[in-house]
């Protein structure tokens, strides 16, 4: 590089120097940031394994003298979690079934067809992302127990099976998908669920997963409705079973036995995660969710 | 004009109707039917201590169904006390059938009450024996039972606050190891002493994030009162030894320099002991066995103090039976709390979880005799309960509670005076607690 460019003429290498030097501290900048983020869960990860009877303290924040498994015994002692795992999978897994294809139709249909009350329908799905969940609790419940489904895994997940936000998404990513692709598999003989599946669906896959990805983490960590519309083992999820470690308010937090929950719990969600990183990523870059 | 646009097809439908088939389905599932003569009660119980809590509950329920045939119990549990509230109340609002029995707060009665939500027990424990019935519970956890000439709860998992001291560090500073300090005073003037002035150790840690009302309760009825009188819409937050005490609470950090400085946490307050940064706290006597359990230092445990000697509220849950539930539930729902707040069952709820037991009869049974003998330390809070008052209860409660906590914080933060904060906190209270007539 030296024989190419001659020092003080030409402006390449101090701006090449400039920018590594950039680059270096976007990356140290970035570490800081990607370091706060996993502390919590890394700790987690370490007090759950500190023994119960030794205190945590400045000087014992950690694993503590030994590291055990005594924790996650208790855990599994205290609540079902196996039983609960089922169901949290059932109901995360069900509602996103039955979301993609709701959104997907609907999206598909506000997104292609024309219909009387279209705009007033349309507008009154968006209107349903600034209601908090939390408001329609007692409808929900009331619904739910006219229905005769209260203390069923069908209650935990039937108020979720719309969705205003995925409907939303859907119509967006549909209407950038250029119409002489939905012409041309007309002119092919395609009727509208063949169009859907062949045109529109593939290229929508970026927003899909993202919307997924939002949709688990959402219904895997929801509490306040499954333990409104549950009565038993066999209907509650997760959260539910954390509950027994994290309310300990009357003698403050135990937090070997908190940790060792929270990590049964997120777990899996972290690992599918880990396994589906790059897919996560490139979908949430294409969507432009955040 | 012709549209591009293609009409919605009514094949459109059809995964709708899909979906609708599979969701009627699924709730096809066979629902058990109990034969005619047995009664099912539902009883929700929230979870505030750790432990197996749910098969000590489940253990004392095949207990009572042996006893009772002809009931079964379903227990539920239902997350924390708030969580229990919130979903008992979705129920009534959204029609449905409340539990029959449910543990709620002590303080919680008077928005039970106002809500319509709760039966009065006065038949049922009049049945029982009336006075001689109640006389075996410790008075100070009936106190939030009565309202309007009835009785209207059992007490169940109850508690109170605490002195925890190390005698360790109370024996190394020249201090009487055998007992705790008998007024504010005396405990600012061991703290003194316990205090390092490098921070490692503090003579006193008296946590005021959480429940700040609660702990503050505590200096209040040490000065011979409490923060609400009889009426449940009436309280005495700027009554001068009300503002004494919050005084008294934050001179510890500022005057005295024996307690750090600012809001403490509550779940810090059993390790910084443990571990000896603090010498002495106060906590819920719930944390005994905790504390014992990470300790290695002799664990001492007396009362908390105010200006003219011990005092304490009282804590924790009592047994409510719910309104709007069939007869034959109703006389179920009785013998079951009657059940779950009998002499046996208390002793060893309480020897197992580290609450008190809500009957003095359960202090005389063998299992409790034998558990006091291993830890002497047990015995101390029940017989601290005739220094307690009542824990601040009155109408829109969790209001109330907050209005009084917030002055707390704010006194101990140094955004107010404790004069001006009580004060304007009387106010506030005052407002809402004026559409109430008793």
């Amino acid at each position: 590089m030296n024989e190419t460019t001659k020092p003080g003429r030409s402006p390449r290498p101090s701006r090449f120097r400039l920018k590594s030097i950039f680059n270096a501290l976007g990356l140290i900048v970035l570490a800081v940031i990607a370091i706060g983020w996993a502390i919590p869960m890394i700790w987690a990860m370490a007090v759950s394994a500190h023994p119960p009877d030794e205190p945590l303290s400045a000087t014992n924040l950690w694993f503590g003298s030994r590291p055990t498994l005594e924790n996650y015994a208790t855990a599994f002692q205290i609540a079902p979690f196996a039983q609960y795992y089922l169901n949290t999978i059932i109901i995360v897994g069900g509602i996103l079934v039955v979301q993609l294809i709701t959104i997907s139709l609907a999206g598909y249909a506000f997104a292609r067809f024309e219909f009387r009350g279209q705009n007033v329908l349309f507008f009154l799905i968006l209107l349903q992302l600034m209601v908090p969940a939390s408001a329609l609790i007692v409808p929900n419940y009331s619904t739910i127990r006219q229905l005769r489904l209260f203390d069923t895994l069908v209650a935990v997940m039937l108020p979720f099976f719309g969705s205003a936000f995925g409907t939303f998404l859907m119509r967006q990513t549909f209407k950038i998908i250029p119409r002489d692709l939905d012409d041309a598999a007309k002119m092919d003989g395609a009727n509208w669920l063949q169009t859907l599946w062949h045109v529109y669906l593939p290229p929508a896959r970026p927003a899909m997963t993202a919307f997924a990805l939002s949709s688990i983490s959402f219904h895997w960590n929801d509490f306040l409705w499954p333990l409104v519309v549950t009565n038993s083992t066999h209907s509650r999820p997760l959260t539910v079973g954390l509950a027994v470690f994290t309310q300990l308010g009357e003698i403050g937090a135990q937090w070997p036995l908190v940790t060792a929950g929270t990590v049964i719990v997120v777990g899996p969600l972290l690992l599918l995660f880990l396994i589906f990183q790059r897919q996560f990523i490139e979908s949430f870059l294409h969507s432009g969710l955040k | 004009m012709l549209t591009r646009m293609a009409r919605l097809p009514r094949s459109f439908l059809f995964p709708f109707a899909l979906a609708a088939l599979l969701i009627a389905l699924a709730a096809c599932a066979p629902a058990a039917t109990p034969t005619p003569s047995t009664v099912t009660l539902t009883f929700y119980y929230p979870v505030a201590v750790p432990g197996p809590i749910t098969q000590l509950i489940d253990g004392y329920i095949t207990k009572f169904q042996q006893q009772n045939p002809s009931i079964k119990v379903n227990a539920v549990l239902s997350g924390g006390y708030g969580d229990t509230l919130t979903k008992i109340q979705t129920t009534i609002k959204g029609g449905g059938t409340p539990p029959d029995v449910a543990v709620l707060l002590s303080t919680d009665l008077y928005s039970l009450v106002d809500s319509n939500a709760v039966l009065p027990l006065d038949d049922n424990v009049k049945a029982a024996g009336g006075d001689s019935f109640l006389n075996d519970f410790y008075p100070a956890f009936l106190a939030n039972s009565r309202y309007q000439g009835h009785i209207w709860s059992l007490p169940f998992q109850r508690s109170t606050p605490v002195l925890f001291y190390n005698k360790d560090l109370f024996k190394a500073a020249g201090l009487d190891p055998s007992k705790g300090p008998a007024n504010f005073q005396e405990m600012v003037d061991a703290a003194k002493k316990l205090t390092k002035g490098d921070g490692s150790t503090w003579g006193l840690e008296i946590s005021s994030d959480g429940i700040p009302y609660w702990l503050f309760q505590s200096f209040v009825i040490g000065n011979g009162t409490n923060v609400v009188g009889a009426g449940a819409n009436k309280v005495t937050f700027d009554a001068p030894p009300t503002v004494q005490a919050l005084q008294g609470f934050a001179d510890l950090s500022t005057k005295y320099k024996v307690m750090p400085p600012g809001i403490l946490q509550w779940a810090n307050m059993p390790n910084d002991f443990v571990n000896g940064k603090a010498a002495m706290i106060w906590h819920s006597s719930g944390s005994l066995a905790n504390i014992l359990k990470q300790a290695k230092f002799d664990v001492g445990v007396s009362y908390t103090v105010g200006e003219k000697g011990y005092g304490a509220p009282t804590g924790g849950g009592n047994m409510y039976i719910l309104k709007g539930i069939p007869a034959d539930h109703q006389a179920a729902a009785w013998k079951f709390i009657q059940f779950m707040s009998s002499t046996d069952v208390q002793a060893d709820w309480s020897t197992n979880t580290g609450y008190i037991a809500a009957r003095q009869s359960a202090y005389t049974t063998q299992a409790m005799k034998d558990y006091i003998a291993k830890v002497p330390q047990a015995a101390v809070a029940p017989a601290g309960l005739k220094y307690a008052g009542a824990e601040l209860a009155t109408h829109n409660n969790a209001q109330i509670q907050k209005i009084l906590g917030d002055a707390v914080q704010a006194v101990l933060t140094g955004k107010a005076a404790p004069a001006d904060a009580l004060k304007g906190a009387q106010q506030q209270a005052d407002q809402v607690l004026a559409a109430f007539k008793d």
